[in-house]
């Protein structure tokens, strides 16, 4: 029975599942999608003439529907990535064929038998410039309401970052922050809960800095980068800025595998991550990459504020990534 | 379990038999009754067999939470949209024809704009940054931003503007339906405007009442966009969890378990709409 509904469900979400010389890339919509669209697919079609159907935003739920019910509609998956570690050691994904996709220049901290990096960001703090008075100078004065009062915007999802920010916060050393110290976390963040307002896209949290309508938040470098390269008047703090990756997968039972690997070779290679990067502002997971990009580029990237950056343990959340889930959404919900 | 449903519901009864029905029920027993049933497997099987997930649901206090949240919400909704949608009926009620159906096209047009639209340009109007609260500052009545979006008052905003249609037309119905010499008498016997609507208005109308506000209630209940866009956190509705749990969580037997205790509620509550108000009016009374 159980078989029955995940084959309802994922026949109806394959209902336009491509054709062999077509395969469907799935990504999170906005600038992001954009980019890669014009970085990595629109050169591959042209070098492989096979054509990249765009879909999105990417859902764990489908993911997981489609690969059960045996109907598998997205051929490259750009997932995050603890997500991603989870979802191999369930049995989601396919193996990444390193033959096809040459190995040698990705960052090791993003590539796994099951995946190879899309994009590597950091999270910021940014604010807006009109709504605050003052520069904040880092995670701790989120938490500070008397000297920077108003809304300020985090990521609303379980996921790397925010109980990371609330440690730092707190005074929890960057080396000490794993395991995570859950208690000391949502402890934290209760003195601001208040005040904050959850952002759930990029685009949204691009809106409500840009609006003022949240004074300061906690934004992915690439969605702030954009805001400022559209002029608005938007400041940013990288001091302990937090990387953390999107992978790119493929879901297990693609029927486009071949073509998927070939396109994971073209997205990774150096020169499709350096025009990825230099349309996004994200950093590229190619190391061969930044010599082919504009040194103005290469100076806004996360690689460029590596003092104090903290890599967030994408393995220490693939791991207790249900766990964490379950108290974060039972505080956000009281 | 369709066969059954079916002899009790008197509007097919009465039609000469189901064969002309047959190509919709096929297709409500293909995409509806069969994943209801997988549903409730599935609740009962993932990850292991047993009743664990209602067991979580009931036993743990955030769900409980969300539970009590999403009754208050369409209890709030409902109550709003009944005291809003009262006048504009009986102004309908009473109007001429010709100027009645230009006002009963204005809120049917507004149906058939695009709700996630519609509850952007809420989140446009209530926002601390939003017209409305521009406006009021500028104008020096209020000095700090009234706290008009993520919280319950946005949430309430947003869905009574969405119901006030499935309320309104059942009213008019039955507000239409009553002799207007009722109230005439009652002018005439003494009673004063309020008395003739407590004592004759309101409970003629009373009818139309349950049955736009069940079906309000019920549809709250089960609301899943504007809670999400014009609701905090806190706020948090069983539809909302149950996408969650589905699609971050990947948690379908509990996603499952809460989907069923939805439906279960909202058939429960149908049933109830049927004995109280009669099929008869649910179904082709207006």
């Amino acid at each position: 029975m159980k078989l029955i509904l995940t084959g309802i469900l994922a026949g109806l979400l394959a209902a336009t599942a491509a054709r062999a010389d077509e395969m469907v890339f799935t990504s999170w919509g906005g600038t992001t999608q954009e980019a890669q669209t014009k970085s990595w697919a629109a050169p591959f079609e042209a070098s492989s003439g096979i054509k990249v159907l765009q879909d999105g935003p990417t859902d764990y739920g489908k993911l997981k529907a489609m690969v059960e019910g045996g109907s598998v509609a997205w051929d490259v998956v750009d997932v995050e990535m603890d997500f991603a570690i989870k979802a191999a050691k369930d049995g989601l994904l396919e193996p990444i064929d390193f033959n096809v996709v040459p190995k040698a220049d990705l960052d090791p901290r993003f590539t796994t038998d099951h995946a190879v990096g899309s994009f590597y960001y950091s999270f910021v703090l940014a604010w807006n410039k009109g709504a605050v008075s003052g520069e904040p100078t880092g995670w701790a004065d989120m938490f500070d309401l008397t000297k920077f009062p108003g809304k300020r915007t985090f990521y609303k999802w379980s996921a790397p970052g925010v109980i990371e920010i609330a440690l730092l916060a707190d005074g929890v050393p960057a080396d000490k922050l794993y395991p995570l110290d859950l208690d000391r976390a949502f402890k934290k963040l209760d003195t601001i809960k208040s005040e904050i307002v959850w952002w759930d896209s990029g685009a949204q949290s691009q809106q409500l800095i840009a609006s003022g309508e949240a004074a300061f938040g906690q934004l992915w470098n690439g969605r702030v980068f954009a805001l400022q390269q559209d002029g608005a008047d938007v400041g940013a703090s990288w001091k302990q800025n937090m990387t953390a990756a999107d992978v790119l997968v493929i879901p297990k039972g693609s029927k486009n595998k071949a073509s998927a690997m070939k396109f994971l070779a073209t997205a990774t290679s150096a020169k499709s991550q350096a025009m990825f990067a230099e349309a996004s502002g994200y950093a590229p997971i190619n190391t061969a990459a930044k010599a082919e990009m504009p040194a103005d580029v290469v100076k806004s990237l996360p690689d460029a504020y590596v003092d104090g950056q903290i890599d967030l343990d994408m393995n220490y959340w693939a791991e207790n990534r249900d766990k964490i889930a379950e108290r974060w959404y039972a505080w956000q919900a009281k | 379990m369709s066969g059954n449903l079916l002899h009790r519901l008197p509007i097919l009864r009465r039609s000469d038999g189901i064969g002309g029905a047959l190509p919709a029920l096929t297709l409500i027993t293909l995409f509806f009754v069969v994943p209801v049933v997988a549903l409730l497997l599935r609740s009962v099987t993932d990850p292991v067999p047993g009743l664990q997930n209602y067991a979580t649901l009931f036993g743990d206090g955030t769900y409980a939470r969300v539970f009590f949240n999403t009754f208050l919400v369409a209890t709030v909704v409902t109550a709003v949209t009944v005291i809003v949608a009262f006048p504009v009926a009986w102004m309908l009620a009473i109007m001429p024809p010709a100027l009645g159906s230009i006002v009963f096209g204005i809120i049917i047009l507004s149906m058939w704009t695009n709700l996630l639209t519609r509850t952007y340009a809420w989140m446009v109007l209530l926002q601390r940054t939003g017209v409305i609260n521009r406006t009021l500052m500028d104008i020096g009545l209020i000095s700090e931003p009234l706290p008009l979006i993520n919280n319950l008052t946005g949430v309430t905003i947003g869905m009574v503007y969405i119901m006030l249609p499935f309320m309104i037309l059942p009213l008019v119905g039955t507000l239409r339906a009553i002799d207007p010499m009722t109230l005439r008498a009652a002018a005439l016997c003494g009673a004063s405007p309020f008395d003739a609507f407590r004592r004759i208005l309101l409970p003629l109308s009373l009818p139309g009442i349950a049955a736009g506000g069940l079906m309000v209630f019920v549809m709250s209940l089960g609301y899943f966009v504007t809670p999400t866009l014009l609701g905090g956190t806190s706020n948090m509705m069983l539809a909302a969890m149950i996408a969650q749990m589905i699609q971050s969580l990947l948690n379908w037997g509990l996603g499952s378990a809460a989907a069923f205790i939805l439906l279960l509620v909202t058939m429960a509550l149908y049933a109830l709409q049927l004995r109280l108000v009669g099929a008869k009016r649910m179904t082709g009374g207006i």
